[in-house]
């Protein structure tokens, strides 16, 4: 007990008085409050901070919406016509999760669109997906129609259509675009691998922003390049025909045409049989055009000089080959008749003389065993042998046994009327002291002189005389060859490709050109297949179309051509 | 003095709460305004574009040329020719100076009864 009583006195025993046990209370509750108001705006701020880090899916089936509306630089031709330019056009949507009554959407999209089927559209709209494409690329009538039928979850994206309003002419030099507005071929692919595909990457690529590219071409000249050449292939029952046409001062390329072609507005078409691009992504066995280049080789290396004779008598064996002429003379030739006349026999020899390692060599200065250089995809590695064994050189110096570009020996033949000088081809607008970067020195002058006189000696008197009396007064001249095509391993005589490269004026030479007919006929009344007859024929008409266009006005002068005639042959 | 004050705060912010929805649904309204101006652009420049395209179709050769080809026979079109050209340099010049010992002779003959010109259109009938 006394320990208890102990305990009780060191504890006294104290109350609490009522106002402030109920101060008490209240402080507690206000404590209560505050922890319960502090949670409910910690809630709060935390629903906010929650809002904000969300991230909004603006992408359309996984793409950017900035990459589906980007635009493309309308691309122009020289003189600001336009090739292709972008439209603005109307794309259906829906967003799946806010349709309401999917079969009401379902039947009024089909009272617009009838081409689309209800059941189908049903599947589209139907479920949670938050974007759907219904269709791309109306029209603004169609948009309003499907506006006023007033169904929530349907939307229109105004997209950039590319659109070319020359159809088909240039196709094969514009290429195409896919639905995404990305080129898939020729300069749209090529303008794409240089920069607007980075702009579209970044979002820059929108509305009229967007300067246009100017490409070399003169839309007049593809267009009767196109006009002639498809004539052509109607004229002389060919296959197919192209061409391809060059400034040879700045490289520019001023019409590039290649039949079948097919409409970049419908690219679908672009994927038809044949329907490639020949003078890019074709190689062909070139044919008596080469003698051109074996002929300026040879005299440029002072081994042949232009006064020469060459026996062209007989064939040249090698083996169990005979190679001979085709237009025999079988005699004696000077070095302009070997030209004149296309004497392989004579090129052989002329080749010969000159030596073969020489001849190869000569081929990769002038590129001949590169791909060509034009900005365009498509292209093919050439068929050049790495050395020349007896017989290869002796076809190759006639052009056969070597397949190469006809963009090659575009150049060539600019580099021979051009005092030697060759210029990187080009499809975009270029000056000309651009291009003097690009300049090489492939044979000097006096041999371009000599080979002036020789293109021109072929349309005055030689094979060329067709397109001559076509273009005449506007002072071309060029090469004609005839390859024979391999028929089933074969060289078939009575299947050929046909070619003439050109260059014209001659007296102040501005302007190269090839043109291939692929398996023409002889036209009713008319003299042969030979290349002078079909190609030479298309070349001549070419001429006397663009000449006037380019400036070149007709001059029948005699002392034009007199002047051209080298002083050793006076 | 509290009283005042409260009234005042209350005062304040009814004035405050109708000033907020006024500035709120003015702003709703400029930016519908500025919705609504910015697809009439986006419309415009769609049918610009369109135009601009059509023009650009109606302007090729491509469309020009069969427009030629069709109406050939009525214009009486023929393709230029390399001899239909010509350039300054082949016409004569002017003489420098007009013949005056020639035209004295003439208004001589003329006053004194003769008429050189007359003769020769005689001559030749």
């Amino acid at each position: 007990m006394v320990a208890l009583d102990a305990d009780a006195d060191s504890l006294p025993i104290a109350f609490e008085g009522a106002r402030k046990t109920r101060g008490g209370l209240t402080r507690a509750r206000i404590r209560w409050v505050i922890v319960v108001l502090t949670l409910m705006f910690l809630t709060v701020a935390g629903r906010l901070i929650q809002l904000g880090t969300v991230v909004q899916d603006t992408s359309i089936e996984g793409r950017a919406r900035d990459l589906i509306t980007a635009t493309r630089p309308a691309i122009l031709d020289r003189n600001g016509l336009e090739l292709a330019v972008d439209i603005r056009v109307p794309s259906l949507f829906a967003e799946p999760r806010s349709i309401i009554d999917v079969d009401e959407a379902a039947n009024g999209i089909h009272s617009v669109l009838p081409d689309l089927n209800v059941d189908w559209l049903r599947g589209k709209l139907a479920g949670d997906k938050g974007f759907v494409w219904i269709k791309r690329e109306l029209t603004p009538a169609i948009e309003d129609k499907i506006m006023a039928l007033g169904i929530p979850g349907l939307d229109f994206l105004t997209e950039s259509k590319r659109f070319y309003p020359g159809g088909n002419e240039a196709s094969h030099i514009l290429g195409a675009v896919n639905i995404d507005n990305q080129g898939i071929s020729g300069m749209e692919k090529a303008i794409d691998n240089d920069d607007v595909a980075l702009l579209q990457q970044v979002g820059l690529a929108r509305g009229n922003d967007l300067s246009p590219v100017y490409l070399s071409v003169d839309l007049r000249v593809q267009h009767v390049m196109h006009d002639v050449l498809a004539d052509a292939i109607t004229r002389y029952q060919a296959a197919d025909a192209s061409g391809i046409m060059m400034d040879i001062k700045t490289g520019e390329i001023l019409g590039l045409v290649s039949l079948p072609d097919y409409d970049p507005n419908d690219p679908v078409t672009a994927l038809q049989k044949d329907a490639f691009n020949r003078i890019t992504a074709g190689i062909y066995e070139l044919g008596s055009t080469m003698k051109s280049v074996t002929i300026a080789g040879a005299l440029d290396s002072g081994k042949v000089k232009i006064t020469d004779t060459f026996d062209a008598r007989f064939g040249v064996t090698f083996g169990r080959f005979t190679i001979t002429d085709f237009h025999g003379k079988n005699r004696i030739l000077t070095l302009p008749e070997v030209y004149k006349f296309s004497s392989n026999v004579g090129a052989i020899h002329i080749m010969q003389q000159w030596g073969k390692e020489n001849f190869r060599a000569f081929l990769h200065k002038m590129h001949f065993d590169e791909p060509e250089p034009l900005e365009l995809p498509e292209k093919r590695d050439p068929v050049v042998p790495k050395t020349f064994s007896d017989i290869v050189a002796a076809t190759s110096a006639f052009g056969h046994g070597l397949s190469v570009s006809p963009v090659a020996m575009l150049r060539a033949m600019g580099a021979f009327a051009n005092d030697g000088v060759m210029v990187k081809p080009t499809l975009y607008k270029t000056s000309e002291e651009d291009a003097a970067k690009t300049y090489e020195q492939v044979v000097s002058p006096a041999t371009s002189a000599e080979m002036r006189y020789l293109m021109r000696l072929n349309a005055t008197e030689g094979s060329g005389s067709r397109m001559n009396m076509l273009a005449n007064g506007y002072r071309a001249g060029g090469k004609t060859g005839t390859a024979e095509k391999v028929v089933k391993g074969r060289y078939d005589t009575g299947h050929v490709l046909a070619l003439f490269a050109s260059v014209f004026p001659l007296d102040k030479p501005r302007y190269a050109m090839m043109i291939l007919v692929d398996d023409p006929h002889t036209e009713p009344g008319q003299g042969g297949h030979t290349a002078g007859w079909n190609a030479g024929e298309a070349t001549g008409r070419i001429i006397s179309q663009v000449a006037p266009m380019l400036g070149i006005s007709p001059d029948f002068d005699p002392m034009l051509d007199q002047n051209l005639v080298p002083p050793q042959l006076h | 003095m509290i009283r005042a004050l409260n009234i005042l705060l209350a005062v304040t912010s009814v004035c405050a709460l109708v000033g907020v929805y006024a500035l709120k649904y003015s702003v709703e309204d400029t930016a519908a305004q500025k919705s609504s101006l910015q697809r009439q652009i986006d419309r415009q420049q769609a049918d610009l574009s369109l135009l601009k395209a059509d023009w650009a179709f109606l302007n090729q050769p491509a469309n020009v040329a069969p427009v030629v080809t069709r109406h050939i026979a009525d214009l009486h079109l023929q393709p230029q020719t390399q001899d239909q050209f010509g350039t300054f340099s082949i016409l004569p010049m002017r003489l420098k100076a007009p013949d005056t010992n020639a035209l004295d002779s003439l208004f001589q003959s003329l006053n004194s009864g003769v008429d050189p010109i007359q003769q020769i259109i005689e001559e030749s009938n």
